[in-house]
């Protein structure tokens, strides 16, 4: 699998693209975001010193879900109230994306739903129900979280927010849905809570006195 | 500890069962009996003859 | 493989020092924490701040809590090692009277958070549900149910935080209060917290101490349960059922027998005789009977005593005599009637007849010796003397059905009262106990 690579317009550092379809990468060296257009890498802006954070999961972890492989290759972190949260992009074995979201040792994979009816960012209130693909859902959390930050390799472009509305909905099987309301267009994501146990995650962090 | 319980009960009214089936085969009682041994023939022309431990009943003395 | 010269740094444990007194405090979560205390102070800081902003400062009131699994312990729950990193101390009052248990809360770096309740001896392993239950509000009193379960409600009191110590991955503070509500089915029960507008749901699965202390390799023993807990699992689940379904097969067995030794008893009589007595006659009152032959297996000999009694009695000394074998069964009967009327009505004592079996007479030849008793002055009666060999004594079947009926309802009797005293502590206590909680 030939992966595409490319130069950091900042610094010279090559970079190395795990995912052909990523929109946008960090520069490891230097922290410069980095959008990939047709001809190049074009430099918008740099990441500040991500808050410490305490995620198992790192950039290059490998697991499985729903029996297909995926890789760890980028993330967006958020504050909130009860401290961060990742979204780690996955992509898995058969090249499409996924994101994993990694909250307080809670994990959740989801897929991006577009074309289906989502409400405005002000209708939502705990406990409205809404119906996606036969499947009933309420809302358990609205969240008004802070970008931090980013890293790695994402789907889209995706820096310099501030702060950003997102709207957790369950059903009672333990599935799980978004409403991201970071860009004008509101976006859904339909998925599913996971146990950490069933993910078979490999590569990861490693923790002063745990082996 | 079910499985437990069953089969010590099973085996206590096994025993139990059991005892029934002895009691009602030999016939057992729960009647008062004293059993004598050795009675002379002699008895059968002369029942006077016979010392029954009985013998010294104390007589009922009255109604209600 | 990472594609950057800094892969991110090994986590490490923190030491840090406490704002407000200087003592040391250990951080064991990674930067999971929201609040951590300050055992020395007892000072509440906000673990996300660099600086540890002191959010409350609370007085220890009674004298300390102290956690009886010491904060850094270890050990397995459900295969995963966990480590001990915050206690609290929770009470809730009932008619006036504070009950507190104890939470510990326990984390792994990989596998997140789970937590421990401790209340009079009782554990609880508790975890914080991913997916809602459902509340089934129109039944009263409310039941909820959770794949596939439901679960009964057994209470709903305001719990305040009164100690805290270690860290927790939410806002702690001393004094906050939540309402608490606890639905049961043993050996889990799922607990709602509602503070304002938000709702946790946990579930906890019933823990023995014994497990927990071998596990965090603990010295000593751990504290003796006191009553019975809300969600403990009964010694008798299934047994109580079992258990009759065992008698039901014995009581039927016990029939098959009833009804093969009825049919295969030779319940023949044998001899019958009438004989007179008069009591005012002077001289050798006793007599034998012509002999007659018993036959079959080793069996009982039931002797029946009919007389014209009439308000007086009789006493007969029978002896049945072997006359080959010399052996003799000796028994004596009283025979005695009194009926008459009173202001109650109508009454009686005794009868005209009785009966008597013989046990365990071997077969052959016997006749019977007979010498009556009665009252010098009362005159005449007359009575028949009857022997029947191998009657089925019906006394033994009752005898066996209450022995086989004992084991079964004692072992019912105690699962109720133990399910009395699981529930005298609820909401819903029986009404016997008088709505208060009874000291256990």
């Amino acid at each position: 699998m030939t992966q595409p690579t490319g130069t950091c317009p900042n610094c010279g550092a090559k970079i190395v693209f795990r995912w052909s379809s990523s929109v946008q990468t960090v520069c490891e060296y230097c922290k410069s975001i980095l959008i990939c257009t047709n001809v190049d890498l074009q430099k918008v802006g740099e990441v500040a010193d991500l808050p410490p954070d305490s995620s198992p999961i790192q950039i290059g972890t490998e697991g499985s879900y729903n029996h297909k492989g995926f890789v760890a290759i980028g993330r967006i972190i958020y504050e909130y109230a009860q401290g961060n949260w990742n979204e780690w992009h996955l992509m898995m074995h058969d090249g499409t994306s996924a994101w994993l979201s990694d909250a307080q040792d809670e994990y959740a994979v989801s897929f991006a739903a577009p074309g289906r009816k989502m409400p405005e960012a002000g209708q939502c209130r705990v406990g409205q129900r809404f119906s996606w693909d036969n499947q009933e859902y309420a809302v358990t959390t609205i969240t008004n979280a802070h970008y931090r930050g980013v890293q790695g390799e994402l789907p889209f472009q995706y820096w310099d927010k501030e702060d950003v509305l997102f709207v957790d909905l369950r059903t009672e099987t333990g599935k799980f849905a978004t409403l991201d309301y970071s860009d004008e267009k509101p976006a859904l994501y339909l998925g599913e809570m996971v146990e950490f146990e069933d993910l078979a995650l490999k590569n990861l962090r490693s923790f002063e006195g745990w082996s | 500890m079910t499985t437990m319980i069953r089969a010590l009960y099973m085996a206590y009214g096994g025993l139990v069962l059991l005892g029934l089936v002895v009691a009602q085969y030999q016939g057992w009682s729960l009647a008062r009996i004293d059993e004598v041994k050795n009675v002379p023939r002699s008895v059968r022309d002369n029942p006077g003859s016979y010392r029954s431990v009985y013998s010294s009943y104390h007589h009922y003395t009255g109604g209600k | 493989m990472s594609v950057g010269p800094t892969p991110p740094p090994k986590l490490q444990v923190k030491a840090l020092n406490c704002p407000g007194c200087g003592a040391s405090l250990t951080v064991r979560s990674f930067g999971n924490a929201v609040t951590i205390v300050c055992d020395s102070c007892h000072s509440i800081l906000d673990a996300k701040d660099p600086s540890l902003q002191i959010l409350q400062n609370f007085k220890v009131a009674t004298d300390k809590a102290r956690p009886l699994i010491p904060l850094g312990t270890r050990g397995k729950i459900r295969g995963t090692d966990y480590e001990v990193i915050g206690f609290q101390r929770r009470t809730i009052h009932v008619d006036g009277l504070p009950y507190s248990w104890h939470e510990y809360v326990l984390f792994n770096p990989y596998k997140g958070f789970r937590y421990l309740t401790e209340y009079e001896g009782h554990w609880n392993d508790v975890s914080i549900l991913k997916a809602l239950p459902t509340v089934n509000a129109y039944k009263s009193p409310p039941t909820v149910t959770y794949l596939g379960e439901t679960y009964k409600h057994f209470q709903t009191a305001m719990a305040g935080t009164s100690y805290v110590l270690g860290e927790f991955p939410w806002q702690v503070r001393v004094g906050e209060t939540a309402e608490v509500t606890d639905y049961i089915s043993p050996p889990r029960v799922l607990s709602s917290e509602r503070t304002g507008k938000e709702v946790t749901w946990s579930m906890g699965e019933y823990m023995s101490g014994a497990d927990l202390w071998k596990t965090f390799r603990l010295p000593g023993d751990p504290p003796q349960p006191v009553g019975v807990y809300e969600n403990q699992p009964s010694p008798m689940k299934g047994d109580v059922q079992n258990v009759w379904m065992v008698f039901g097969a014995l009581l039927l067995a016990l029939v098959v027998l009833l009804i093969g030794f009825d049919v295969s008893a030779q319940n023949k009589q044998i001899f019958t005789g009438s004989y007179k007595y008069d009591s005012r006659q002077r001289g050798e009152a006793s007599f034998v009977t012509n002999d007659f032959e018993l036959t079959g297996h080793t069996s009982n000999v039931e002797v029946e005593t009919s007389t014209d009694l009439d308000n007086h009695w009789i006493y007969l000394n029978y002896a049945l005599i072997n006359e080959d074998t010399g052996q003799a069964f000796d028994f004596g009967r009283e025979v005695s009637y009194y009926h008459g009327y009173d202001s109650d009505g109508s009454w009686s004592e005794g009868g005209p007849n009785d009966t008597v079996a013989v046990p365990s007479v071997p077969a052959g030849r016997y006749y019977l010796r007979v010498e009556p008793e009665g009252d010098p002055g009362y005159g005449v009666t007359y009575y028949n003397v009857t022997v029947k060999r191998d009657v089925p004594q019906y006394s033994f079947y009752g005898i066996a059905l209450l022995a086989l009926l004992a084991p079964a309802i004692l072992l019912t009797w105690r699962s109720i009262s133990f399910e009395h005293m699981r529930w005298a502590e609820s909401d819903h206590a029986p009404i016997s106990s008088g709505g208060d909680d009874d000291d256990d």
